[in-house]
């Protein structure tokens, strides 16, 4: 059978999303937040824009101009960036409230059994489902970029080529972000009773992934890594015996007095070694934990696509390093985009499994 | 318009029947097998809900699944349509087996689930719709479909949202839903459920139709008049398995006489009643100033009274003789 039965249930399910009011409703705060920074950052470039035109004009005023004195051109990625951590937020919020009830409302209002009544493959209907949803969060994005770049040319900023591109990308990660949320809840309302339950676990997952996760991972290397190697200079010598210590009158606090043991060429090296070592270890661990959290993964994709040189600091600061090729780049962030793709093929896989060994009655 | 399309459907009733009526007295053996099951059991937790049930229904029946509460008629009925699969055994539906082939089972069959739902966001139109976009259907053959059904209803002109609906409105949705493919075999699990009289009448000439234009249809109910009222055969389910098979008559003859053995005799008459023997009396009751008289007796003894009150000069108002009804029989079968 073609996948006839998929595509209408795709399609109701689009349709459902865009006409039911908590989306709407979501996606109208979310559009209203986003176009206020939005509005923000437009100023905050525009500023810069001038400090920029103000420092050229000075630099070719003067005779010969000095390399690496060259100041950067601002770049209206960056507006987009600010986008990213709202996205992150009341994105999240979106696709839990698209997903929750999508299976548990079908079982409490007992369509499920009409629908499944008429010739359409189980897969077709958790798939159709899938599909609908990915559809609505690719509009939802959609209408929040195509809001923005019109507010841009509304300012008369026009994105080039690259710049273009790279938003599209944007869109693109941020899909799979909200698509990871989605599928979490969708896999919460096919394994839960009632819809109340349902929400109930797509929070506690939500909160354990973006609040506890990072809270609890820098503990957890340090745990499994133990503490840090330490420095041969400052080793203390145990305390020198106190004979008298009612004597004190004063009430101080007797300091043990650290002495400095001339260094050991030998015991330096080693010391290095080991450190380093540790510290490769615990970020190693650290990164691993953080690869698991959703919001991570998508802030550190994104602000590489979004960065100037595509290169990468996770939060944007003043300054870009300019010798970061796409190449390195790519090296650094590979781990996030695996994870922003293998996340909602997971979930969504256990939601595919429970749902087609569901009990329909 | 509205008079062209039910002279259309009135037609097509009528070629239905014609059609039908000649192939059962073309020789052709009536009643060929269009449900059946082999030792169909279906086990939850090691407690079998339905239990080695062996069933056969022929085209054009209209068969009453009777049982009471947890006997199995819902389990039965959806491993008819293949919505769970059965534990042991398996179903055939016009020669399908229905966990081999669902899907062609679903295509030429309607079911209308206990408790049926929808969707509340959306019209009856909009969720008749999505449905019927399971089928080989063309948008202007679902909207034709559609009207026709929602006038069948009586939904029609209905513009609230699905969610707003009574429960017998649903119900009359769930049959219109049930209806959408046109198919040959109809499942209905407890129709009646929510309707009021007046739906309960409309339902039973729905059925009619419908039985007309030579569909097979099983409805499964716990209330004997209900089944009585539509159906030609009947089948019985207890505990899972089945009791009682055969036509309306033949169960009554078959088990009428259980438990109730006696017939009961009730005189009314205008004089005070005499004194009534017969060797067959059991017990007489009088009362309403011997005015009225409730005999148990072993035979039918309407004759010896009828005579017996007339010689005396008794005028009588009314005499009536009362056989076990159907609801005696339902009774004292699901009771062994
Ligand atoms: N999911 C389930 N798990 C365990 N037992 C079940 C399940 N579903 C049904 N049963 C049992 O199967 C038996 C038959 O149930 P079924 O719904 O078929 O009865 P029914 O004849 O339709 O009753 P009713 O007239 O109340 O609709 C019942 O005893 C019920 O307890
Ligand atoms: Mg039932």
């Amino acid at each position: 059978m073609e996948a006839k039965g998929l595509f209408n249930v795709a399609r109701k399910e689009f349709i459902d999303h865009l006409t039911s009011r908590k989306f709407l409703i979501i996606l109208a705060l979310f559009l209203v937040i986003s176009a206020i920074s939005m509005h923000q950052g437009i100023d905050n470039y525009n500023d810069r824009l001038e400090r920029y035109k103000e420092q050229i004009s000075q630099i070719t005023g003067e005779e010969g101009i000095e390399p690496g004195y060259m100041p950067e051109k601002p770049s209206i990625l960056l507006i987009f960036q600010m986008m990213s951590f709202q996205m992150s937020l009341l994105g999240a919020i979106l696709a839990i409230v698209m997903g929750f009830d999508l299976i548990t409302r079908e079982k409490e209002s007992r369509s499920l059994k009409s629908l499944l009544s008429h010739p359409i493959f189980r897969d077709e209907i958790i798939n159709g489902k899938a599909l609908g949803g990915i559809l609505a969060l690719v509009f939802a994005i959609g209408i929040a970029l195509i809001i923005s770049f019109a507010m841009l040319l509304l300012f008369s900023i026009v994105p080039d080529l690259n710049e273009l591109w790279r938003i599209a990308l944007f869109g693109v990660i941020s899909v799979l972000c909200l698509l990871t949320y989605f599928s979490i809840a969708l896999m919460t309302s096919t394994v839960s009773e009632n819809s109340g339950m349902s929400i109930i676990y797509a929070l506690i997952i939500f909160l354990t992934i973006s609040l506890f996760l990072p809270m609890v991972g820098g503990m957890v290397a340090e745990i499994v890594v133990g503490e840090p190697p330490e420095s041969p200079t400052y080793r203390i010598p145990p305390p020198p015996p106190t004979p008298n210590a009612n004597e004190n009158e004063q009430g101080e606090v007797i300091k043990p007095v650290k002495i400095e043991i001339p260094m050991d060429e030998e015991e330096w090296q080693r010391y290095e070694e080991e450190s380093r070592a540790y510290w490769e270890k615990r970020s190693a661990i650290d990164g691993a934990i953080f690869t698991l959290v959703p919001t991570t993964n998508y802030l550190a994709v994104s602000s590489a696509v979004l960065s100037k040189n595509g290169g990468g600091l996770m939060f944007f600061g003043p300054g870009y390093r300019s010798e970061t090729e796409g190449q390195d780049m790519l090296e650094r962030i590979w781990k996030n985009i695996l994870a922003l793709i293998i996340f909602p093929l997971v979930f969504f896989a256990i939601a595919y499994i429970k749902f087609m060994r569901m009990d329909i009655r | 318009m509205l008079f062209q399309r039910k002279y259309v459907l009135a037609l097509r009733r009528a070629l239905y029947k014609y059609r039908y009526r000649k192939r059962s007295k073309g020789g052709e053996q009536e009643g060929e097998e269009m449900i059946k099951t082999e030792n169909l059991t279906k086990e939850y937790n090691g407690n079998k809900a339905v239990d080695g049930l062996n069933l056969e229904i022929a085209e054009g029946d209209i068969f009453g699944f009777l049982g009471p509460n947890g006997a199995g008629k819902s389990t039965t009925i959806l491993m008819l349509v293949g919505m769970i699969e059965p534990t042991e055994g398996k179903c055939i539906i016009n020669e399908i087996e229905v966990a081999r082939n669902p899907l062609k089972v679903k295509a030429i069959i309607g079911y209308l689930p206990e408790d049926v739902g929808f969707y509340g966001n959306m019209t009856a139109e909009q969720n008749l719709d999505y449905f019927a976009r399971f089928y080989a259907m063309d948008a202007n053959e679902r909207k034709k479909r559609i009207e026709e059904l929602l006038e069948l209803v009586q939904l029609d002109g209905v513009s609230q949202k699905v969610g707003g609906y009574s429960r017998g409105m649903n119900q009359r949705l769930g049959l219109a839903q049930a209806l959408l493919n046109d198919p040959k075999v109809l499942f209905l699990d407890e129709p009646t459920a929510n309707l009021d009289p007046e739906g309960v009448f409309q339902y039973r000439e729905q059925i009619k139709q419908l039985s007309d234009e030579g569909k097979t249809i099983f409805i499964s109910s716990h209330i004997l008049a209900e089944v009585s009222k539509v159906c030609n055969t009947i089948g019985i389910i207890s505990k899972g398995t089945l009791i009682a098979r055969g036509t309306l008559e033949e169960l009554k003859n078959e088990f009428g006489r259980v438990g109730t053995e006696n017939l009961r005799i009730i005189v009314e008459t205008i004089e005070p009643l005499p004194e009534i023997e017969h060797e067959d009396i059991i017990s007489a009751e009088y009362s309403e100033a011997k005015r009225k008289v409730v005999i148990e007796s072993k035979s039918d003894l309407r004759d010896y009274i009828s005579s017996e009150l007339f010689e005396k000069g008794v005028k009588v108002k009314e005499m009536r003789m009362e056989e076990p009804t159907l609801e005696d029989v339902f009774l004292s079968v699901y009771r062994r």
